[in-house]
C-alpha cells in the first residue's frame, strides 16, 4: 500500500468550491439548454466529400473535418479548454451514426425537445443544417440497416418484444456503440499521441515492405494517423485561440492563464503529459474529439483516475509545483465538464433511462496489477470534490477489497451524506476480479477492471459489446407475463411461445419449466439477432478514435473495435427483475398449489383486473402478505438464487463461438420504470404497468419489513454469485448517520456485506424532502424506517404530527 | 428453558451500545414513565393494538375473535380489553395489518436463533444483543442464558435497564455483560415517584451497587423538558455520578419524543406526556454542556 500523507488528507477535508468553479456552476445553473448544429455541418460536408472511399478512411476524415473546422470557444471561467459545444453546456446530434432519431426535427415549430422535460430552440439555418444531414443519412446508418436486416428473418418480432419491454430498444436509443468507453488513459498522458502516429506508421511502412495483401488492415492504420493528426490541430486551434485571446486580454491574471493554455495545448495530447495540469488538459482534449466521433451517450469514461493520474498529482505537490486548491479546482473543471454534458435522447432512451446527461464513471479505490489495495490520496479528494460539486454525473464506484483503508470508507460514506446517497457506491473487487478469472482473464489485466456507465464492469484493455448489437437486458417479469398468457405479451402480440395455459397445470413445476421456457426462447433468439448486427453494423460504421485511444490491439490487428475480435471483445447482459420474479412465484406456490387458497382461475382472472373488482384489493393484500425476497425467509430467498442460477445457466447455453460467452450483469440504472410498462399486474402485488424493483437485489418496494440487515442477508443467501454485477439499493433516514459513530456503523454494516461476498451496494439517504413525499405517498415507503435511541419505526405508520417530528429532527441535524 | 414474552427483536440498531446491535425488547417494567416512548413494553403480557389509519372497516375481525371482544360502532372500531387475550387471530386475518399483536412468549432458544443471524455486522462492528424493553432484568436467568450463548460466539452482550429490580438480578448477570446502559430519570425521590410510579432510593442503590461490582456502565438520561432538565437535577446528578467514582463519569442524554404516541393510541391508553413539545436543539446542547462543565463526559443520543 501507498504511505499515505495523513496531513493531506486532513488539508482535503478543508477545501471549498473556488470562486471560479462557483462562477461555472452559476453559468451552468444559468444556460439554457442548446442544441448545436454545427458539428452536422461538417458531417454533411465531409461525407459528400469522401463518397466512394472506404468506410475506414470516410469515417476518419470525417472526424478530421470536424476537429479541424468546428467553432470552439474558450470561456472566461475555462483553465482547462476542449468542450464539446461553444456555450458551457450544450449537445450535438448524430444523424450519421443513428439516423432519423429526433422525429420533432421535422415539425415546423423550431422546437426539439432534447431531454426529459425541456425544449430547446433552434434557429431556422441550424434547423436546416439538422434536416440536411438527417436526409443525408437517413434510412442509411448502423442501427437502421440493423432493423432492416433483423426485419428479413423475424418479420416485426423485433419491434414487438421491444414494445412489449422484453429487451432493450438499445439499437433504437443511439447508445449503440458503445463498445469500450474507457481509454487507455495511462498510455495517452504517458506516451503521448505523437507515438500513436510512429506506431501506425511503422505497421503501413512494414505492410508495404512486405506486400501484404489485407488491405483492410492499411486502411485502419491509414485511419489511426488521420485522427490523430486530427486531434493534436484540435489541440492546436485551441492554444491558437488562447494566444490570440491573450493579445486583447487586459487583466494580467487572465492574460498569464491564457498563455499557459497556449504553453499546454501546443505539448499535449501530442507528447506525454508532465504534470498534473498538462495531464488534465490532455485528458479535456481527447475526450472531446471521442465525443465529436460519436456525440451519443458515449461520454469519456474516468475509469481509474485515481491511479494513471496518482503519480502527476502526488509530485506535483511535493514539489511544490502545485497548490492544493489549484490541483482540486483543476480536477472539478474536468469532473464538472464531463459531467454536464447532455445530448439528445432518443424517445426510446429517455424511456428506458431516464436521462439526458451522458452518463461517465469514475472508479476509485481497489487493487493494482499485483493485487494490493491502491488506494490513495487522490482517491480521496475524488470523492471531496465530487461531494462539493454536487452533480448527478459521474457514477463513481468504489473497488472495496480486504485492504480497502478504514479512513477511505469513511470519506465514502460521509460523502454518501453530503450528495444525499448513492456517491460513491461499493462494489466488491474481490467478486468482480474472480468473475473475469474464472472466465480466463490474467490476473493482471483482470484487476484493472472499472465501472462503464452505471456499475457494468468491463476491462479497459478490451472492446466491450455489452447493449452495442441490440442486447442489453431482458425483461424476466415480462417474460413471467407471457407465461401466466400462454406466450402472448401486454400488447396482446405472441411474442413468446405457447407454454400453455397457466389453468391446466399440475403443479409448480410446470409454472417454472414454462418461464424457463419462454426464457429460452427469448433469450437465444435474440443473441442470434446479435449476431445480424454484429455482421451488419461495420458495413454502415467505424469508430477509428475510438479504437486506438482504446484499445492497444486494434493496433496490432489493424481492425477497427467494431468489428468483434475473438481475442478481445467482450460481451455481456443483464437479466432484470428476478427478485420480482421470485416473490410472484412464491405467491402463486403458496397460495395456489400449497394453501389452495385461491385457484389459478381466481388469480389470473384478479391480475387481468389488476387488483381491482369486488375482491381484487382483498386478493393483493393477501398476495402482498406472503413471503418476501429481502426479510431472511429461507424458501423465497432460495428462490430468487434458482432463478437467478438457472437464467444464468441458459445464457451461459448459448454459442457465441467464435467470440467468448456472454457474461451476465445485472446493473439497472432506472430501468424499472421502462421495465414496468410491459408487464400486467404481478401475484406479488404490483399493480399492471407499475415500475419494477429497482435494482436486481433489491428487495419489492416496502416489502422489506425486517430492517436493513436482513436484507443482506437474504442477498447474501441467494448468492446471484453468478453474475458480475448485481444493484443493491438501500434506503436509509439520513438520521442514521448523523454521528461520528454512525458513520462507522454504515461503513461495518458495508463491510460485513462484502466479507460475505455481497458484490454490489449503494446508498439513498431519504432528506426531509423524501420524507415528506413518504408523508404523502405511504405506499412507496414502506420499508422506511426511522431509528431513534431505543426506538424504531416504519415511518409511514407514525401519525402525521410524529411525521413532522421526525421532519424537524433530521432538518435540524443535516 | 427460560422463556419471556418478547415485543420486537431489531437489527441494525445503533444508539444501544456500541457497534450495530440487535435489541431485545422484553414486555413488562418494573415502572411506568409518564414519557413512557413504547408504552406496548409495560404490561407483561401480551396485548393486541389496533391502527386505526390502516382499517378499511371490513369486520372480519369481529367474526374472527373467539372471545367477542370486538366490536364497531357508529364506524368506531373497539377492542374490549377485558375480553381479549391477545391470541392474535384477529391480527393473522387481517389483510390489511391493522391488528397487531404485541409480545409472543418465545424460549432463549428462539431469541438466540433470531440475534445469531446478524453475527456477520457484529464480527465488523464490535457489536452485539442489547436486552431492552420493558425491564429487562425482571428476566434475568433468561437474560443470563442468552448472554452465555453470545459469549460463547463472541457476540457482545449490553443490558438496557431502569434499574428498579432487585440487586440480585444485576448479580445474576454481571458476569456475562460487557456493558450496562442505566438510566437516571431524576435524583429528586418524590419527583421520580411522580413521573415514574416509584422512589428511585432502590435505583440509586444498585446504580452504586453495579459500579462496586465492577460493571462497565453507561448511564443514560432521557431529557424530558421541565421535569428533569433544570439545574437543581443536572447538579444532583452531576453529584451523585462524581461521587460513585471515575468509572462513572458516562452520561448519554435521550432527548423526549413522541413517536411512541401512536402505539399509545393503538392500546387504547392514555400517553400523560402525549402533548409537550420536544426540545429545541439549542437547549438540548446547553444541557449537554452544563454536564460537561461539572465533569461528566456528556453526549447525545441521536
Amino acid at each position: 500500500m501507498t504511505d499515505i500523507n495523513n496531513r493531506l488528507l486532513d488539508r482535503i477535508d478543508e477545501l471549498t468550491l473556488s470562486e471560479r468553479i462557483q462562477q461555472w456552476k452559476q453559468a451552468v445553473k444559468s444556460s439554457a439548454w442548446k442544441l448545436f448544429a454545427d458539428r452536422e455541418k461538417w458531417t454533411v460536408a465531409s461525407w459528400i466529400e469522401t463518397e466512394g472511399e472506404d468506410i475506414q478512411i470516410r469515417r476518419a476524415k470525417l472526424l478530421k473535418k470536424i476537429l479541424e473546422n468546428i467553432e470552439i470557444r474558450i470561456q472566461d471561467y475555462d483553465v482547462i479548454v476542449g468542450r464539446l459545444t461553444p456555450d458551457v453546456i450544450g449537445c450535438a446530434t448524430s444523424f450519421d451514426i443513428s439516423g432519423d432519431y429526433i422525429p420533432d426535427l421535422w415539425k415546423d415549430t423550431g422546437e426539439l425537445n432534447v431531454t426529459l422535460d425541456a425544449n430547446v430552440g433552434l434557429d431556422n439555418e441550424s434547423i436546416e443544417i439538422l434536416r440536411n444531414s438527417a436526409r443525408l443519412f437517413i434510412g442509411k446508418t448502423a442501427p437502421e440497416m440493423t432493423y432492416k436486416a433483423w426485419e428479413q428473418v423475424v418479420g416485426s418480432w423485433v419491434k414487438d418484444t421491444e414494445k412489449a419491454k422484453l429487451k432493450d430498444p438499445t439499437l433504437d436509443t443511439g447508445i449503440f456503440a458503445q463498445c469500450t468507453s474507457v481509454l487507455m488513459w495511462d498510455k495517452i498522458l504517458k506516451k503521448g499521441i505523437r507515438s500513436f502516429i510512429d506506431e501506425a506508421q511503422a505497421r503501413i511502412d512494414e505492410f508495404i515492405k512486405n506486400q501484404e495483401t489485407d488491405i483492410n488492415k492499411l486502411y485502419f492504420w491509414k485511419s489511426a494517423i488521420i485522427v490523430c493528426e486530427a486531434a493534436i490541430k484540435h489541440a492546436h486551434r485551441y492554444a491558437a485561440l488562447a494566444r490570440q485571446m491573450a493579445e486583447t486580454e487586459t487583466r494580467e491574471e487572465r492574460k498569464a492563464e491564457l498563455l499557459e493554455i497556449v504553453h499546454i495545448c501546443e505539448h499535449v495530447p501530442e507528447h506525454p503529459a508532465r504534470t498534473f495540469h498538462e495531464a488534465l488538459q490532455s485528458m479535456a482534449i481527447i475526450g472531446v474529439c471521442k465525443n465529436y466521433e460519436n456525440p451519443m451517450h458515449n461520454n469519456p469514461q474516468w475509469g481509474r483516475g485515481d491511479q494513471y493520474l496518482y503519480s502527476y498529482f502526488i509530485n506535483d505537490i511535493n514539489n511544490r509545483t502545485i497548490t492544493l486548491e489549484r490541483a482540486a479546482e483543476l480536477l472539478a473543471e474536468l469532473i464538472g465538464r464531463w459531467g454536464t454534458q447532455t445530448f439528445v435522447a432518443a424517445e426510446s432512451l429517455k424511456e428506458s433511462h431516464q436521462i439526458n446527461f451522458a452518463i461517465n464513471n469514475l472508479m476509485i479505490g481497489g487493487v493494482d496489477r499485483n493485487g494490493v489495495d491502491s488506494s490513495n490520496e487522490l482517491s480521496y479528494l475524488f470523492l471531496h470534490v465530487v461531494g462539493l460539486l454536487q452533480l448527478s454525473s459521474p457514477t463513481v464506484g468504489l473497488r472495496w477489497n480486504k485492504g480497502t483503508p478504514d479512513w477511505l470508507m469513511n470519506k465514502a460514506i460521509r460523502t454518501n451524506m453530503v450528495t444525499k446517497g448513492g456517491i460513491p457506491l461499493f462494489e466488491n473487487d474481490e467478486v468482480v476480479i474472480s468473475h473475469f478469472l474464472e472466465d480466463g482473464i490474467p490476473a493482471k489485466e483482470a484487476r484493472e477492471w472499472c465501472g462503464l456507465g452505471c456499475v457494468y464492469p468491463c476491462l479497459p484493455s478490451r472492446a466491450e459489446h455489452y447493449g452495442a448489437e441490440g442486447v442489453a437486458a431482458f425483461n424476466m417479469a415480462a417474460m413471467l407475463h407471457l407465461v401466466l398468457h400462454n406466450g402472448t405479451d401486454i400488447n396482446g402480440k405472441l411474442t413468446g411461445i405457447q407454454t400453455g395455459d397457466p389453468r391446466e397445470f399440475k403443479g409448480f413445476d410446470d409454472l417454472y419449466s414454462a418461464l424457463m421456457e419462454q426464457h429460452k426462447f427469448i433469450t437465444h433468439r435474440i443473441f442470434w439477432l446479435a449476431a445480424i448486427a454484429r455482421k451488419e453494423q461495420p458495413k454502415h460504421l467505424r469508430l477509428p478514435f475510438l479504437s486506438v485511444m482504446g484499445i492497444e490491439k486494434t493496433m496490432d490487428d489493424g481492425q477497427d473495435l467494431l468489428i468483434p475480435h475473438p481475442d478481445y471483445s467482450m460481451f455481456g447482459i443483464s437479466d432484470r427483475a428476478i427478485i420480482d420474479v421470485a416473490d410472484s412465484l412464491m405467491v402463486i406456490k403458496k397460495l395456489v398449489f400449497e394453501e389452495k387458497k385461491l385457484t389459478m382461475d381466481e388469480l389470473l382472472n384478479t391480475l387481468d383486473n389488476n387488483f381491482e373488482g369486488v375482491r381484487g384489493e382483498e386478493i393483493r393484500q393477501i398476495c402482498l402478505a406472503q413471503p418476501k425476497y429481502g426479510n431472511d425467509i429461507d424458501e423465497v430467498d432460495s428462490l430468487a438464487g434458482k432463478i437467478s442460477k438457472d437464467s444464468y445457466e441458459i445464457i451461459r447455453s448459448y454459442d457465441n463461438s467464435p467470440f467468448r460467452k456472454y457474461l451476465v450483469a445485472r446493473e439497472g440504472l432506472a430501468w424499472h420504470y421502462f421495465g414496468g410498462l410491459g408487464v400486467g399486474a404481478l401475484p406479488n402485488g404490483r399493480k399492471a404497468l407499475e415500475p419494477l424493483n429497482d435494482g436486481s437485489l433489491s428487495p419489492m418496494r416496502g416489502a422489506d419489513k425486517k430492517g436493513p440487515t436482513a436484507v443482506i442477508r437474504s442477498a447474501v443467501k441467494a448468492g446471484f454469485e453468478e453474475s458480475y454485477a448485481s444493484v443493491l439499493n438501500q434506503k436509509f433516514s439520513s438520521s442514521i448517520v448523523q454521528s461520528e459513530e454512525s458513520i462507522d456503523k454504515l461503513v461495518a454494516y458495508t463491510n460485513a456485506f462484502m466479507l460475505n461476498n455481497g458484490s454490489h451496494i449503494q446508498y439513498n439517504m431519504v432528506d426531509t424532502n423524501e420524507l415528506r413525499a413518504a408523508k404523502k405517498n405511504p405506499e412507496n415507503y414502506r420499508d422506511l424506517i426511522v431509528r431513534i435511541g431505543g426506538f424504531s419505526a416504519y415511518f409511514t405508520q407514525l401519525s402525521p404530527s410524529i411525521q413532522d417530528d421526525v421532519i424537524d429532527r433530521s432538518e435540524h441535524n443535516l | 428453558m427460560n422463556s419471556a414474552v418478547i415485543t420486537n427483536i431489531q437489527g441494525y440498531s445503533i444508539h444501544d451500545g456500541p457497534g450495530i446491535r440487535t435489541v431485545v425488547f422484553f414486555k413488562g417494567c418494573s415502572l411506568s414513565c409518564q414519557w413512557c416512548a413504547n408504552p406496548e413494553c409495560i404490561s407483561g403480557k401480551p396485548q393486541m393494538g389496533f391502527i386505526e389509519v390502516l382499517c378499511h372497516g371490513c369486520g372480519k375481525c369481529i367474526e374472527t375473535c373467539p372471545n367477542n371482544a370486538i366490536s364497531i360502532d357508529e364506524d368506531k372500531h373497539r377492542i374490549d380489553y377485558s375480553r381479549c387475550e391477545a391470541c392474535g387471530k384477529c391480527g393473522d386475518n387481517c389483510n390489511y395489518g391493522a391488528l397487531v399483536k404485541y409480545g409472543d412468549l418465545m424460549t432463549v432458544d428462539e431469541v438466540w436463533d433470531a440475534v445469531k443471524r446478524d453475527k456477520m455486522f457484529y464480527d465488523t462492528s464490535n457489536g452485539g444483543v442489547t436486552v431492552s424493553g420493558g425491564e429487562p432484568l425482571l428476566h434475568a436467568p433468561f437474560v443470563r442464558e442468552l448472554f452465555e450463548l453470545c459469549r460463547g460466539e463472541q457476540i457482545g452482550a449490553c443490558v438496557e435497564t431502569c434499574g428498579f429490580v432487585d440487586s440480585d438480578a444485576f448479580l445474576e448477570v454481571i458476569p456475562m455483560t460487557d456493558l450496562f446502559l442505566f438510566d437516571l430519570k431524576h435524583l429528586d425521590s418524590d419527583t421520580h415517584k411522580l413521573y415514574t410510579g416509584h422512589n428511585n432510593d432502590k435505583i440509586l442503590k444498585n446504580a452504586a451497587f453495579i459500579i462496586e461490582h465492577g460493571a462497565d456502565v453507561v448511564f443514560r438520561q432521557p431529557l424530558i423538558p421541565g421535569v428533569n432538565d433544570s439545574p437543581i437535577n443536572i447538579e444532583a446528578t452531576a453529584g451523585f455520578l462524581k461521587n460513585l467514582g471515575e468509572k462513572a463519569l458516562r452520561l448519554e442524554l435521550m432527548p423526549f419524543h413522541r413517536m411512541g404516541r401512536n402505539k399509545y393510541k393503538a392500546l387504547d391508553m392514555e400517553y400523560p406526556l402525549g402533548e409537550l413539545d420536544i426540545m429545541d436543539f439549542e437547549d438540548l446542547e446547553a444541557v449537554k454542556k452544563a454536564y460537561i462543565d461539572r465533569g461528566i463526559s456528556c453526549t447525545i443520543s441521536r
